[in-house]
């Protein structure tokens, strides 16, 4: 009888064999091993930690997808190529002909020098942001298209507000660059080994994602403070890729939709506060930093010696006496021993933060799309739309209308018209210069190591280094 | 009659002596056998005593030492103050005889008092017991690789973290101190880089108890200083650790699996002992300094590299206009004739160090404790009042039961660190400053800062960083003998590490002209981490004999589970400086980071142990390792090892050698791994990163995943030959390893286009290490009153990459070479300066005109060191012991080149640039000044990783110097009292110039030069 309960005891876990030699020995082995065969699976299970959250909830939720594109606008405003900080505004108003630098930063040196290496580390540092927000992007849209509880509402802004993101930071690569790897999957093995693609093509793909950007988002602004992209700024990218692909008709039609839905800020002093009613798209500013926008505190100074940077004579000559923009959005600062006195750029004022802020960066604004649109009606021929355009944003700046009646005098008139208009703003002047190339002209006799090949950056050598496929770098480096 | 009974009984000793055992069970049975229990009652109360007092050469009392009478056998055992008394006939001769002393006989001659102090017997193996982890195991009958450092080394050396005291003393173990900031890391390498991720931690055990290494800092708390390198042994006294063992081969390790490819070191702590209550005091002061200078430019020297530099920049004629003075602050606008040593002045001081330790021990045959308390004070050697405090509480107890079977032992560690630093490690600044650069202070006593023409080093003072550090270490075993040859066993343990941190970024750290306030500037980042982990480790343990065979079996399992929280918060704007530390007075708050993490782990594992004759050993090993740090179905894995010995000075033909008394080739082959990667990787997640857009928080994408990555695994292989001679007078210990990791487990760099930098994925790379270890110790000399001893030890390691599929077209075609070290390093070849030019030259390896990262990087170095090891002598005469040792490692390093490779910038640099070409036609190793401003190639930056800049950094170092006088019994009314002066790093011996060979780096402090005295009373 008595063994026979022994028996059962093991019969129930199903070890027999333990069953014959020193009873005890074998009961206490079989209890180890019984042990670790039923714990050990899932004891060494574990739950994802509380600040993470598995991909695929992400996109159950409409707010878990607002949070993934809070992400993207917050990096794209705290660095890379569209920040304030050391982003294009800054840097490759550097590079061109725009701002002086006085810093002692070795890479920020090289751009303003114009003897970058393939081993900067802006370069390096812009390429990286622009393709992480890019995966960040993509990552959403392969999120939005396995998703089964978002409302098709909230897929499409989603889904356009993603491809906006992605022609948008392809457009500056491009413009940086020249020809780039255009990534659209989430694919690692596949962008491991990316080759370049032709800019034209890179072009084509953008606008591509722009169309179907603009037809999936409304037009609403939701947070009421233009701080997030809609309709309007992706129409408004359409049109500036239209006139970079020298598109004039389209890019006249997107930019006339934009002018005749917003309206023009006509006071002066108003253009760079964040209520302008020409914005399309600002940042919001970080409200835990000690500073407001990134913009005012890299470009005003505060004291020299210890300025970074300031206006070069070549974008102050421009300036046309009377030209409110000079005295309203530049200004002067004097060193202690009243020797040395530098003008800077000073379209965003608040350096330090303010309980509320009254500037926010604006990324893109109404005053660009009639530039556009004059220069589009310019080379179309329409002399006299062009000059329309043109006068509106000279007007604002308390100057007389344009002089210039041809198509040829027209487009060097918008050209200067851009300069002082959208200084350090983005890199424009740089990328007008190149694209209407004047970059030779204009910059060889101000940057003595200036060469042709200088028109586009290096590719990153760290990044030919992990991806040969990327191979060949680009001429002078 | 007396005599008559006294003859009577000598005659019968031998009788009796063969026959008391029998009478034992026989006494009671007859009455014929009355006589013999009355006779020999009788015939020691006839016998005269003899007594007296057994101690060590040092003084101490021994307890339980074998007095044994020559000629009838019998025996006692001292008490615990050492003292004995037996009957004995006073021409016998007594034996005096115990574990680890020498035995020693010694005739009565009709005394009545004799005392003897026993002389420790440092040859004897048998003595030695290494602990192995899960069982322990005599040092002649080890199969495995263990080296042990005892608190007896330890002890000797004035330090605060016991890696500190291993440098230098173990074979095959290359410790590296980071930094000369209290509290701050090691790095350790046990048998070379295993893993082309870079992890070399070894797994850490105290008391049985895992202890996780990583550091909880936060970077953006703890900034620069000390980084996340903080060492998990900070958090012991070294006072209080009985013995480090760290386990090398696969004999020794595969029993902890994959936690084991870089080795094992397992902490013992002191336990107390049976016998007296003792209490030890023990206290101490060191004083600490930077060992080694630079040999910086003055003034003169620096101004004319500057002015130079400016003019062949091109810039010379703007050195006379005064609209251009803001440009070179320097040059033109300040004093010209200061001479400032800012090393002195920034890392001249004095650190000092006082330490104190009380201890409490004592106990009887069943039961055991032991209570020390220290506490430590470090200054270091900057400005302001930085300081680490360390106290520390260690408590033992041991319990066993009348009849042996029942044993419980509890062991806690209790430590408080306090840690307040500033923010930057002003070394770099020391070296780099200015000569002439202003005061630090204005006359206010403010920060000065020159009309805004320079960054106050100080200001980072005011940037308080202060760290309070919690540590428990809580260890129980309890083990039950349910059959004389069958124990169960269970190990219990519980960690906690508590760390709360914070630095404060005060707007008066800042230059007032920058407009910073407190409202919009100041700001306080806190960090308070928490790491709880409990282990359970029931095992059984079984032994038997058959014939000449002993068999052990060891079977257990492990479920360990780690939790870790981090919580980062930042708080700005404060109405003023003095309220930064109350984060409610902030105006914004910010949670920056609110992360957790869990860590299982769990294992089955056993040994089998065969001893046959002790002649051949065999030892099994194994183990069944699950982590959660794996996706589903690549959790599990298994290792395990065979380690055999042959002890062949046991054979017949050797037993009657005068000269080999101990010989013994072992070998052992198995594999452990690694599951060194992190938490979670597995996962397809997106994190919270603490920040917000438009107040929506933000999710951002955590990596690319790959939820197939598996455990990596490690393969070692070792042969080693045991030697004694001359009675184990000599001890030559050679082992010969290798050991081959494959599988690796790394983040695979990726180009950016993929959105990340980096894949965790396993790579069929193989790295393989192995040396040569070669130990020697000798006893030169061993009187009455004197002895020495000599130990030496060398490494000779050598670590390769054998294999890499693919590597030509994988992301690290560019970092590694097949048959190169994992350590290679890639450089431009230096050609010297152009005698026309006056610039750096470098090869031009593909020949394109341009000296370009990729291919023109083609000059090969290792900074890995080619040998290292130590040598010590002891020397002891009475009273006074002597202990010198010295370190030694050959390696190369960057040189100052690496740190300034061209005179002329707006930094002060070492005098060799002074050397410098000048004029065309010159032929000078530096090339011509430049301020920096002239643009175009940046041949410093070329010069500085080319190998111009790798120096010879072999050393030998004076690592330890230890002097202690014993005061005589006489002297100190029976008290134990010990002097010591010590001294640490006292000289190095090398031809490299940079701060320090050891840590060649120009931006850390290096280790100091620390002298001790200190006083031990035991009582």
């Amino acid at each position: 009888m008595k063994l026979n309960k022994n028996y059962n005891y093991i019969k129930v876990f199903g070890l027999k064999a333990c069953w014959k030699t020193t009873l005890f020995l074998r009961n206490i082995l079989c209890f180890f091993v019984i042990i670790g065969m039923t714990a050990c699976t899932d004891f060494v299970e574990v739950d994802a930690p509380k600040n993470t959250l598995i991909s695929e909830t992400i996109f159950e939720d409409a707010a878990t997808v607002e949070s993934a594109l809070a992400n993207i606008y917050y990096q794209m405003r705290e660095q890379g190529m569209v920040s304030g900080n050391n982003g294009l505004s800054v840097l490759i108003a550097a590079y061109s002909d725009e701002l002086d630098y006085f810093g002692f930063d070795g890479s920020n040196q090289e751009l303003y020098s114009h003897t970058v290496t393939s081993a900067n580390t802006v370069v390096l540092g812009w390429w990286r942001a622009a393709y992480k927000l890019i995966y960040a992007a993509n990552d959403i849209l392969k999120g939005l298209e396995g998703t089964t509880t978002l409302s098709l509402e909230h897929q499409e802004q989603f889904k356009g507000q993603a491809l906006f993101v992605r022609a948008y930071l392809h457009s500056l690569l491009a413009a940086i660059y020249g020809d780039i790897p255009f990534i659209s999957t989430t694919n690692y093995l596949e962008n491991n080994t990316v080759a370049r693609m032709a800019v034209n093509e890179v072009y084509e793909n953008i606008i591509t994602d722009l169309i179907s950007s603009v037809s999936l988002m409304s037009d609403d602004d939701v947070t009421g403070e233009h701080v997030l992209p809609n309709q309007s700024v992706s129409k408004a990218l359409l049109a500036r890729m239209y006139l970079y692909t020298e598109q004039w008709a389209l890019a006249e039609s997107v930019a006339s939709e934009l002018i005749n839905r917003h309206s023009l800020e006509l006071d002066i002093n108003k253009v760079f506060l964040k209520n302008s009613s020409e914005t399309l798209w600002q940042f919001k500013t970080n409200g835990t930093t000690h500073y407001n926008t990134y913009e005012a505190n890299q470009l005003v100074i505060r004291f020299i010696p210890g300025q970074s940077y300031a206006l070069t004579n070549n974008l102050l000559q421009a300036f046309e006496t009377g030209d409110l923009r000079y005295s309203k959005w530049t200004a002067s600062k004097t060193s202690s021993d009243g020797l040395t006195t530098l003008q800077y750029a000073n379209k965003y004022k608040a350096i330090f933060s303010e309980t509320t802020s009254l500037e926010y960066s604006i990324i893109f604004r109404l005053t660009e799309q009639y530039l556009i649109r004059a220069e589009a009606k310019a080379h179309l021929g329409d002399v006299a739309g062009a000059q329309q355009d043109l006068n509106a944003i000279r007007n604002r700046a308390g100057l007389a209308n344009t002089m210039a009646t041809t198509t040829e005098s027209l487009l060097d008139a918008i050209l200067k018209e851009r300069q002082v208009e959208l200084f350090t703003e983005q890199g424009h002047r740089w990328i007008d210069l190149k694209r209407m190339h004047k970059a030779s002209d204009v910059l060889s006799a101000i940057k003595p190591a200036w060469k042709d090949s200088n028109v586009l950056l290096p590719i990153p050598a760290t990044e030919l280094e992990v991806n040969p496929n990327l191979k060949p770098q680009n001429s002078g480096y | 009659m007396k005599n008559n009974y006294k003859t009577k009984g000598r005659s019968l000793l031998f009788y009796i002596f063969c026959f008391s055992f029998s009478s034992l069970f026989t006494n009671a049975l007859t009455t014929t056998h009355d006589w013999h229990r009355t006779g020999w009652e009788y015939i020691c109360d006839q016998q005269p005593e003899v007594h007296g007092t057994i101690t060590d050469l040092s003084g101490m009392p021994l307890a339980g030492v074998h007095v044994v009478v020559q000629a009838t056998k019998q025996g006692v055992v001292s008490n615990i103050n050492g003292s004995y008394t037996t009957k004995a006939n006073p021409n016998d001769t007594l034996i005096f005889s115990a574990l680890g002393f020498i035995t020693q006989t010694i005739a009565i001659n009709n005394a009545s008092e004799i005392n003897v102090r026993l002389q420790e017997d440092v040859t004897q193996l048998d003595a030695v017991t290494l602990n192995a982890g899960y069982y322990t195991v005599k040092d002649k009958e080890r199969t495995g690789s263990i080296a042990k450092i005892s608190a007896k080394t330890i002890e000797k050396q004035p330090v605060n973290n016991p890696l500190s005291a291993m440098q230098g003393h173990l074979t095959g173990v290359n410790i590296v101190q980071q930094t000369g900031v209290p509290g701050g890391g090691y790095s350790i390498e046990i048998r070379g880089k295993n893993f082309i991720n870079g992890s070399t931690n070894p797994l850490y055990i105290i008391d049985g108890v895992p202890y996780g290494g990583q550091s909880l800092g936060a970077v953006e708390v703890s900034g620069q200083i000390n980084g996340g390198n903080i060492n998990p042994l900070n958090a012991m006294d070294p006072t209080s650790i009985e013995s480090i063992e760290v386990l090398k081969d696969a004999d020794a390790t595969a029993i902890y699996g994959s936690r084991a490819a870089n080795g094992v070191v397992l902490v013992t702590t002191k336990k107390g002992k049976a016998g007296k209550t003792q209490v030890k005091v023990n206290l101490s002061s060191t004083l600490g300094r930077v060992s080694h200078f630079l040999d910086l430019m003055n003034t003169e020297q620096y101004l004319e590299t500057r002015r130079e530099g400016v003019t062949n920049d091109g810039f010379g004629a703007f050195l006379d206009m005064p609209a251009f003075d803001f440009i070179w602050p320097d040059i033109k606008t300040w004093d010209s004739n200061r001479n400032i040593n800012w090393q002195k002045e920034l890392i001249g001081g004095t650190a000092y160090r006082n330490h104190g330790q009380l201890s409490i021990s004592g106990g009887n045959e069943q039961t055991q404790f032991l209570i020390s308390g220290g506490h430590q004070k470090e200054t270091t050697v900057f400005p302001g009042d930085s300081k680490y405090k360390k106290t520390a509480i260690h408590s033992s107890l041991n319990h066993q039961s009348l009849d042996k079977r029942f044993k419980i032992n509890l062991s806690t560690n209790y430590t408080v660190e306090h840690n307040k630093l500033p923010r930057t490690d002003f070394t770099s600044m020391a070296y780099r400053l200015e000569p002439n650069a202003p005061e630090l202070y204005d006359e206010a006593g403010n920060l000065n800062w020159e009309n805004n023409t320079w960054d106050n080093p100080l200001s980072s003072l005011k940037e308080d960083y202060q760290a309070n550090i919690n540590t428990l270490m809580a260890n129980a075993g309890v083990s039950y003998k349910f059959l004389p040859n069958l124990q169960f066993k269970t190990n219990l343990g519980y960690n906690n590490y508590g760390l709360e941190s914070y630095r404060t970024l005060p707007s008066s750290a800042r230059n007032p002209s920058f407009g910073f306030t407190p409202e919009n500037y100041s700001s306080i980042t806190t960090n308070s981490s928490k790491r709880t982990s409990w282990i359970v480790e029931p095992q059984l343990h079984w032994e038997s004999k058959f014939g000449d065979a002993t068999l052990n079996i060891l079977v257990g399992t492990t479920f360990q589970q780690q939790s870790t929280t981090q919580l980062v918060q930042k708080a700005t704007g404060f109405p003023n400086n003095s309220l930064i530390q109350n984060l409610s007075a902030a105006t914004t708050h910010e949670v920056r980071q609110d992360s957790d993490s869990e860590y299982n782990y769990h294992a089955l594992f056993g040994r089998i142990h065969v001893n046959w004759k002790d002649k051949y050993f065999l030892n099994v090993t194994g183990r069944r390792d699950g982590s959660s740090r794996f996706g589903s179905g690549k959790q599990f894995g298994n290792f395990g090892a065979v380690g055999v010995a042959w002890v062949f000075s046991e054979e017949d033909f050797l037993n009657d050698s005068n000269i080999l008394s101990f010989g013994k080739l072992r070998g052992s082959y198995g594999t452990t791994g690694s599951d060194n990667i992190g938490d979670y990787r597995f996962l397809d997640t997106y994190s919270v990163t603490g920040s917000d857009y438009n107040g929506t928080t933000i999710l951002e994408p955590t990596g690319i995943f790959n939820p197939l990555f598996g455990w990596e695994s490690n393969k070692k292989l070792e042969v080693a030959l045991e030697l004694g001679f001359l009675k184990d007078r000599i001890r030559l210990n050679t082992a010969w390893y290798k050991n081959q990791s494959s599988n690796q487990l790394i983040g695979m760099p990726l180009a950016a286009t993929t959105g990340f930098s980096e894949l965790t994925t396993n790579l069929k790379a193989t790295v393989e290490n192995r040396g040569f270890e070669i130990e020697l110790n000798t006893v030169n000399i061993q009187g009455n009153h004197f002895t020495w001893r000599t130990a030496f030890n060398i490494t000779v390691p050598k670590n390769e990459l054998m294999a890499f599929p693919g590597l030509e077209t994988s992301t690290f075609a560019n970092r590694f070479i097949i048959g190169e070290p994992l350590t290679v390093l890639r450089l431009y070849h230096a050609l010297g300066v152009n005698p026309e030019t006056g610039i750096y030259e470098f090869e031009d390896y593909n020949g394109d005109g341009n000296i370009s990262s990729v291919e023109d990087r083609q000059w090969l170095e290792d900074f890995a060191p080619e040998f290292y090891g130590g040598f010590g002598n002891t020397f002891s005469y009475k009273n006074i012991s002597l202990d010198v040792f010295f370190q030694f490692k050959k390696q190369k390093a960057y040189n100052y080149f690496s740190f300034q490779a061209i005179p002329g910038y707006r930094r002060n640099a070492p005098v060799e640039l002074l050397d410098r070409w000048q004029e065309e036609g010159d032929n000078h190793p530096i090339q011509k000044a430049s301020a920096g401003l002239s643009g175009g190639l940046d041949t410093g930056q070329l010069q500085a990783s080319s190998s111009a800049a790798v120096a010879d950094a072999s050393f030998i170092r004076l690592r330890n110097v230890s002097l202690n006088y014993h005061v005589p019994k006489h002297l100190s009314h029976g008290m134990d009292i010990n002097l010591y002066l010590q001294g640490q790093n006292l000289l190095t011996i090398t031809g490299y110039n940079g701060p320090d060979p050891e840590q060649p780096s120009y931006l850390i402090l290096p280790p100091l030069r620390q002298i001790t005295l200190g006083l031990q009373l035991v009582f």
